[in-house]
């Protein structure tokens, strides 16, 4: 009885033990079979290097360097110990601060820990030659990114940083992950899929010490694409320069193509201050004067005188008044009960003159003559009201007033003494300096509201085509004309408010524009283009509360006066 | 039955076999002339122990009657032995050094012990033939062997050596069990052994602690006590069913697996060769102990059928508990694999008992 008691324990014991075995090699086997890669095999990341970016001449803008972050295998705690007092003897820190870190980035036993970060090549060497016989140290290349230059058209580039929330919620179905590093504003932005690298990976059999065994298998890290703007380096270094301790932005775009030649703002920042995280970095965010804003797309003002070339094409389009029309100015006019002044008392103005010196009471007889509807009838032709596509983020739209959405917001009437004030453009009129310069360039090029770009080749393929191409405004070659005799004498006419750009080796045409403000300095602008014949640029400039629209065409005349003497133009 | 001797040793030579490669496979990836040369030595003591099996077959067993004491004797004295050099040498010692070769002495007492309770239970009573155990009192039914017992487990389990240490117990009860002491007693004694459960919890010593607390969750301290389990389980199960190939194992190879190629060599042998593979290992075990019970069986002879008994039962419980322990079902206890873990003194002693218990299967016709 007794023995076969022990004769059914024996055979149930055994196949108890094979039912076990069973379970966990063949149920559970997957699982295993993973559990047992995941001890064995290692994947150690290799960063591939961010696509350069380069301007219209092949001049480098962005670079990448190559710096050594250290990683250390975690392993058992003595040896643990010792590595990373080793470490810290070569990179000459605190051992116990290195401790820290590696605590602090421990994920799990078998990921290599980050403990610095771009190290010098020296340490890295160093560092190199210690791993032969302390195991578990891993050196890994890591490019980064390099100015040349500075600061120079920072907000064009825009800047590097660790992905955010609301981008990672986004981005992540096009493969970003957490603690991604992603462009921030500018080119960087709107094209990091095609600048970001692709990680490479090396998979390596490792023991139980972390010690390597064998590779397993290797993806070679991709680079990402290089990029050519649009930009020149040279006049955008000028333009730069000219605007440095001001806030204002200056924009120079080829009329006929649409490409941005320069696009300078100021105040700006350094994108190395995010590579370094330097201490100044706090700092960019909390300005008030937004340092990070790109005002030449981004910033919104009343575009004042300005806004007359829109005035004088729709009132010579719809032959509300023609070339031999002239309006009396005495330096002032009633519009219903209110006195609506001009800045200097012109007498009589024809269109011509009437551009020439910004005379606010031509503008306010035509205006009235066009009607509130059609001036913001033809700013929405001349591509006011909308973003001009340009391809670069965070685009503001500006915004065009009229009666209608007086009545449907306000809920109150429009009146002529709006219209009055709609047509010197001031009000609630709101432009970007892009969109000014875009008009600017109507004149220029014959009539062709052009679509301004920044980004000409990725990796040597053309993609300029795939920009909207330009539209014929209608427009009749009269027209285009008279406004360009008027924003030539603008310049030429010794009482022109542009005036000072005359002496200059090169025919400038062109219209100023100063908008007042409730407080403060009024705005300034020039717009306009170079040569008079066969215009090569257009340019706008604009200076927020710069004072009056002579500031601004002094700052144009630095920077052509500049362009010319370096023979750029 | 005298081709048991052949059957026995054939299965025996097979699993030592596949011991080797097992050996060769998790040792020959460690740096160190010392561990190249390790499958050699191995095979050196299984051939010694082929010798000492052809020996102990042609040896009659029921000499071993009038060496009980002697043997019983022998192996107290080693133990002894043991405490005394571990205390001259202030740390705790398992071997005693020899010559050039490291003697086990707990594993001696395994088999001395086997000897000494088949010749208590099988003792007969003046006024019958029969053997009495039946009629026993507690006294002579328990406490008086268990004194004889308790001597050679505190001193093992003093080494520490807690598994081999259980292991002599559980042959014990085991015998009390085929002896046929009364089952009242067997229930009464199981009793108290549950109720002096936590009055042992306190005299273990930490490590041991640890490694019974890591065997009810590996996962408490995965990279301390629990540490094994995981990697023994890992190793095992990533096997599959056909293994991952001779030489290939990353678990052992890669040393992952403490232990891989002494106490726990079957997770090595089941990562290599999978399922398949265990299943066929665990085949030999039990055709090895099957053979061992169908012997005591035939044997008329009580002292002969307890010792067959005994001997079955010792390596049955090894191999279970070895194995329950790699499967992480068991606690882990230093407590080699008969015939596959790397061991000399392990292997002669194995190869000594199945000699014995082929001369069973050969002499019991005599009687």
């Amino acid at each position: 009885m007794r023995i076969r008691i022990v004769n059914l324990i024996v055979g149930f014991l055994f196949i108890l033990m094979a039912l076990a075995v069973f379970n966990l090699s063949v149920i559970q086997g997957r699982r295993f079979r993973q559990l047992s890669n995941k001890n064995s095999i290692r994947l150690l990341l290799q960063p591939g290097a961010r696509g350069k970016i380069f301007d219209r001449n092949g001049m480098i803008i962005v670079d990448n360097y190559l710096t050594y972050d250290v990683l250390i295998m975690p392993q058992e705690k003595g040896q643990l110990e010792q590595t990373l007092l080793n470490v810290a003897r070569i990179l000459d820190c605190d051992t116990g601060e290195l401790k820290k870190k590696f605590k602090a980035g421990f994920l799990a036993s078998f990921l290599p820990v980050r403990v610095a970060n771009n190290i010098e090549i020296k340490k890295a060497i160093a560092l190199e030659e210690l791993k032969l016989n302390t195991p578990g140290i891993v050196v890994q290349p890591h490019p980064l990114r390099k100015y040349p230059y500075g600061s120079l058209a920072s907000h064009v580039l825009g800047y590097l940083n660790e992905i955010d929330h609301w981008r990672l919620s986004k981005l992540s179905d096009y493969g970003y992950k957490a603690r991604d590093i992603v462009g921030f504003g500018g080119v960087e932005e709107k094209f990091d899929y095609f600048l970001r690298e692709k990680e490479g990976a090396l998979s390596v059999e490792v023991d139980h010490q972390g010690k390597f065994v064998r590779v397993l298998g290797f993806r070679p890290p991709q680079n990402g694409n290089n990029m050519q703007l649009t930009l020149d380096l040279k006049i955008q270094k000028i333009s730069e320069s000219a605007l440095s301790g001001r806030k204002g932005s200056v924009v120079i775009l080829k009329p006929d193509t649409g490409e941005i030649i320069a696009m300078a703002n100021s105040p700006d920042f350094s994108p190395a201050a995010f590579v370094n995280k330097s201490k100044s970095l706090g700092r960019i965010f909390t300005d008030s004067d937004a340092p990070l804003i790109n005002r030449a797309i981004s910033g919104l003002y009343p575009p004042g005188s300005v806004f007359k070339l829109v005035v004088a094409s729709a009132a010579l389009e719809t032959k509300k008044i023609n070339s031999l029309t002239s309006f009396y100015c005495p330096g002032s006019l009633m519009v219903g009960r209110r006195k609506f002044s001009c800045w200097n008392t012109h007498l009589e103005q024809d269109l011509v003159s009437g551009i020439a010196h910004s005379c606010d009471v031509f503008f306010y007889h035509s205006g009235l003559l066009l009607g509130a509807q059609s001036i913001h009838d033809y700013a929405l032709k001349f591509g006011f009201d909308k973003p001009t596509s340009i391809d670069l983020p965070y685009e503001a739209g500006g915004f065009v007033p009229s009666p209608l959405w007086k009545r449907m917001s306000r809920f109150q009437t429009w009146y002529d003494g709006d219209t009055a004030n709609f047509s010197i453009g001031q009000g609630d009129l709101m432009v970007t300096p892009l969109q000014v310069a875009r008009m600017t360039a109507v004149f220029a090029n014959n009539g062709m509201l052009i679509n301004p770009y920044v980004v000409q080749t990725i990796e040597n393929y053309d993609v300029s085509s795939f920009h909207k191409k330009a539209t014929k405004m209608p427009l009749k070659d009269s027209t285009l004309n008279y406004v360009r005799q008027g924003m030539r004498k603008t310049v030429s006419d010794p009482q022109g408010t542009a005036s000072v750009l005359a002496d200059l080796n090169v025919a400038v045409a062109g219209k100023t524009g100063t908008v007042q403000v409730p407080r403060g300095q009024p705005h300034a602008w020039f717009c306009g283009y170079f040569p008079y014949k066969n215009p090569k640029y257009v340019i706008c400039v604009f200076l927020e509360y710069g004072g009056s629209g002579y500031a601004a065409c002094v700052l144009t005349k630095q920077i052509l006066f500049t362009m010319a003497q370096e023979g750029l133009i | 039955m005298k081709n048991s001797t052949w059957l026995i040793l054939a299965v025996a030579l097979l699993i030592t076999c596949m011991g080797i490669l097992s050996i060769y496979s998790s040792t020959s990836q460690k740096e160190g002339e010392l561990w190249q040369i390790i499958y050699k030595r191995q095979i050196f003591w299984i051939i010694l122990g082929v010798l000492f099996f052809l020996a102990m077959s042609r040896f009659n067993y029921r000499r071993l009657w009038d060496m009980t004491y002697f043997l019983y004797g022998l192996a107290l004295f080693l133990l002894f032995l043991v405490v005394i050099l571990g205390l001259v040498r202030l740390g705790a010692q398992r071997w005693i050094r020899i010559a050039w070769l490291n003697f086990q002495p707990s594993e001696l007492a395994k088999i001395a012990g086997v000897i000494f309770l088949a010749r208590y239970f099988s003792a007969k009573s003046a006024s019958s033939i029969h053997h009495t155990a039946a009629k026993y009192g507690i006294f002579r039914a328990f406490i008086l062997p268990s004194f004889f017992i308790a001597l050679p487990v505190g001193l093992i389990i003093e080494q520490p050596d807690l598994g081999t240490g259980l292991i002599i117990l559980f042959i014990f009860v085991a015998f009390m069990y085929i002896g046929g002491v009364r089952s009242k007693y067997l229930i009464t004694i199981s009793l108290i052994g549950v109720l002096l459960l936590p009055v042992f919890w306190h005299v273990l010593r930490d490590y041991q602690k640890d490694r019974l607390m890591a065997f009810l969750n590996p996962h408490i301290d995965p990279l301390g006590a629990g540490y094994t389990v995981i990697q023994s389980k890992i190793a095992i199960g990533s096997g599959g069913l056909f293994g991952k190939g001779w030489l290939a194992g990353t678990q052992s190879q890669l040393h992952f697996l403490p232990e891989s190629h002494t106490d726990f060599i079957f997770a090595t042998f089941a990562e290599e060769w999978g399922f398949l593979g265990a299943l066929f290992l665990l085949f030999l075990y039990f055709i090895l102990i099957r053979q061992g019970i169908k012997i005591a069986l035939a044997t008329g002879d009580y002292f002969g059928r307890l010792l067959a008994f005994g001997i079955s039962l010792m390596l049955g419980i090894q191999i279970f508990v070895n194995i329950a322990m790699n499967l992480g079902l068991a606690p882990v206890v230093g407590v080699p694999l008969p015939l596959m873990s790397y061991g000399g003194s392990s292997i002669m002693i194995t190869f000594i008992s199945l000699g014995i218990l082929a001369n069973i299967a050969r002499n019991r016709t005599t009687f």
